[in-house]
């Protein structure tokens, strides 16, 4: 299988227009990306994906266009000042208003953008240092790789959410910031593990002995032979990194611990909880509820996708 | 003999994992902003006073001697005062880690089983229009935000249909009135957990046939599939005999890799249904600033999922009579 997909690239690679260098680098780029796009294309749950994908892109951009109440509203602290508690759907505000008369549309709108930022961030964090935490394990061994795994080990047994709740009776409130940079720490771990294994296999092929022979340092042989080659799996994980950044923020700003300075989808649950309103208020009640499941829903099928295109084996024939 | 060697170096690298879990959780205490008699001191005490209070917690004491305190008072149980309820923690927690282990062990090996046998039938149908149709149900159940579920189930089934209690593990009318008989008693504490377990097993039961329909999937494969095949056995016995016996053992490695997931999800959803468990008391004494009963709780919840975790081991070395260490 493994062979049949380099002759294909091969044969990419002879009808590309460039041949060396620079130009050769992106032309296969742009092949590669054209290749896999063929395949992503036939699954059908990871196209759905992309547009959901799209669409929550699109309210993310929308939250920054100043809304049609007022142009200096803002979500946060916004107030309609005709409006004392929550309300229905009415012509001014789109999906009703909250306990104080706060648009929920421009909450969930803003919502998104705080969704994006920390799942991308806190997954993008947690993937690199998982793959440079397996590229180094798994190409060193010995001491040092029993050393990272053991730890690994522990993070992974490590109830999250709860590790982020004592963290923050320690230090206080959390920003989303510091959320970010907690979620990358203890979320690098199963990536780590995934990467690992597939150094070690990487680590056997000849070109990397070639590279030995060459005379390359272990860090140029790592990072710039070995790293490459794990690079779409690892941006295989970084999909699945999201969906768990999105639901631990949202916990945790469900729970109420959430960064006070901000909207998230979550807290928007919070209040809708804590405030009393979630019988009398489903225009409030089911709008988050339903955004952070399907982006959630989203980033996991795009996943599931790119799984294929990263497997072979996965793929039906 | 191989099974006894697996089981005893896996216990002690969980004994080693509690241990480095005990040690982090007292530094963190300890370089965290203001030291623990700041908790007590108020600002009209004089600096004695302040001073025998430190002597009092043993905070004048080096690190090293505080430490090895810290670790005789846990493991003689000595466990301090909660400061919100003013009692000893141990009883409180006490009281609270049976209804934990009770919802959480009932949970995970009811979804664990409803996702094998669902996994292994579409992943048997594969490509029909029931394995497409239950594989996005797995998916969006994978997916759905937890507390949202369990909110709109309280909204359905207990506020509209009045079908089970909103909140809480009891009626305490019952079981204060001393005629009830035990079985009374446990059919109410049944009728209460219905709909928690129901969150619970909405959020888990996708994730296990997801993983259990792609493992069947790949040892349908297999050459001694194709053998069974040609032996000439029912598709029945070829299902359940040899695909599904071999195809579970995923499902069981990943049950142990996901209990410390499920277990974030227990505690939100003991706050939600006010179930008396510890997830929720650890989330109450964060949001009250109770460090004794927090630090305590969330200990205890790690020991929990680490116990859990060797117990799957202990299930996969019996299951999976290849596993050599």
């Amino acid at each position: 299988m493994e062979r049949e997909r380099d002759k294909e690239w091969l044969d990419d690679l002879r009808r590309s227009p460039f041949k060396t260098g620079f130009g050769a680098r992106w032309g296969r780029w742009i092949l590669a990306v054209k290749g896999h796009w063929g395949i992503f294309k036939r699954n059908k749950l990871g196209l759905f994906g992309l547009i959901l994908l799209l669409i929550f892109a699109t309210m993310a951009l929308v939250s920054y266009i100043p809304p049609s109440i007022d142009p200096m509203y803002e979500p946060m602290t916004g107030v309609d000042p005709n409006i004392l508690g929550t309300q229905g759907p009415t012509k001014s505000h789109w999906l009703g208003t909250d306990f104080i008369g706060r648009d929920i549309l421009s909450q969930l709108l803003v919502g998104a953008r705080i969704a994006f930022l920390v799942g991308i961030t806190a997954a993008f964090m947690a993937v690199a240092i998982g793959t440079s935490v397996g590229l180094i394990s798994g190409y060193l061994g010995k001491r040092v790789d029993m050393i990272l795994m053991r730890v690994a080990d522990i993070i992974m047994v490590l109830p999250g959410l709860l590790v982020i709740l004592i963290l923050s009776a320690v230090i206080g409130r959390l920003s989303v910031w510091n959320l970010v940079i907690i979620i990358g720490l203890l979320r690098w771990a199963s990536v780590a593990r995934v990467i690992r294994s597939q150094t070690l296999s990487l680590r056997e092929r000849p070109y990397v002995q070639a590279a030995i022979v060459s005379g390359a340092s272990k860090g140029r042989i790592i990072f710039r032979h070995i790293g490459p080659n794990v690079l779409p799996l690892s941006f295989l994980y970084m999909t699945f990194g999201v969906t768990t950044a999105i639901l631990v923020e949202a916990a945790l700003a469900f729970l109420g611990f959430g960064d006070p300075g901000t909207v998230s989808w979550g807290m928007m649950l919070q209040w809708v909880w804590k405030t009393g309103n979630m019988f009398k208020a489903p225009y409030w009640l089911l709008p988050p509820g339903i955004c952070i499941s399907l982006i959630t829903l989203s980033f996991y099928c795009i996943g599931r996708a790119l799984d294929e295109v990263v497997n072979p084996r996965l793929r039906q024939r | 003999m191989h099974v006894g060697r697996f089981v005893l170096i896996r216990a002690t690298q969980i004994v080693v994992t509690f241990f480095i879990i005990l040690t982090l959780l007292f530094i963190l205490f300890r370089v965290a902003p203001g030291d623990p008699a700041s908790m007590v001191v108020d600002p009209q005490m004089t600096p004695e006073d302040v001073e025998a209070i430190r002597t009092l917690f043993g905070l004048d004491k080096p690190l090293y001697h505080q430490y090895f305190c810290y670790l005789k008072n846990f493991f003689q149980g000595e466990f301090g005062s909660s400061f919100y309820y003013g009692k000893p923690v141990i009883n409180i927690i006490g009281e609270k880690l049976p209804n934990t282990i009770l919802l959480f062990t009932t949970s995970i090996i009811l979804s664990a089983l409803a996702g094998i046998s669902w996994g292994k039938v579409i992943a048997w149908k594969r490509g029909s229009f029931l394995d497409s149709s239950v594989t996005m149900v797995g998916l969006v159940s994978h997916t759905l935000f937890l507390p949202w579920i369990a909110l709109l189930m309280v909204w359905v089934f207990a506020y509209r249909m009045n079908w089970f209690p909103l909140t809480g593990m009891v009626t305490p009318e019952l079981w204060l009135n001393p005629e009830t008989g035990i079985l009374r008693k446990a059919l109410d504490v049944i009728h209460h957990m219905v709909l928690p377990l129901s969150v619970l097993f909405t959020i888990h039961f996708g994730g296990f046939m997801l993983i259990m329909r792609s493992s069947m999937l790949e040892t349908l494969k297999e050459d001694y599939i194709v053998t069974a095949r040609a032996k000439g056995l029912t598709e029945r016995e070829i299902r359940e005999r040899h695909a599904a016996k071999n195809a579970a053992l995923p499902v069981v490695t990943s049950v142990g890799l996901s209990l410390a997931f499920s277990i974030n999800g227990g505690a939100i959803t003991e706050t939600i249904f006010s179930w008396p468990g510890i997830g929720r008391e650890l989330v109450f004494a964060v949001s009250n600033s109770d460090y004794p009963l927090a630090q305590i709780a969330f200990l205890l919840i790690a020991g929990l999922v680490l116990v859990a975790n060797l117990v799957v081991d202990i299930l996969y070395a019996y299951l999976d009579p290849r596993i050599k260490y």
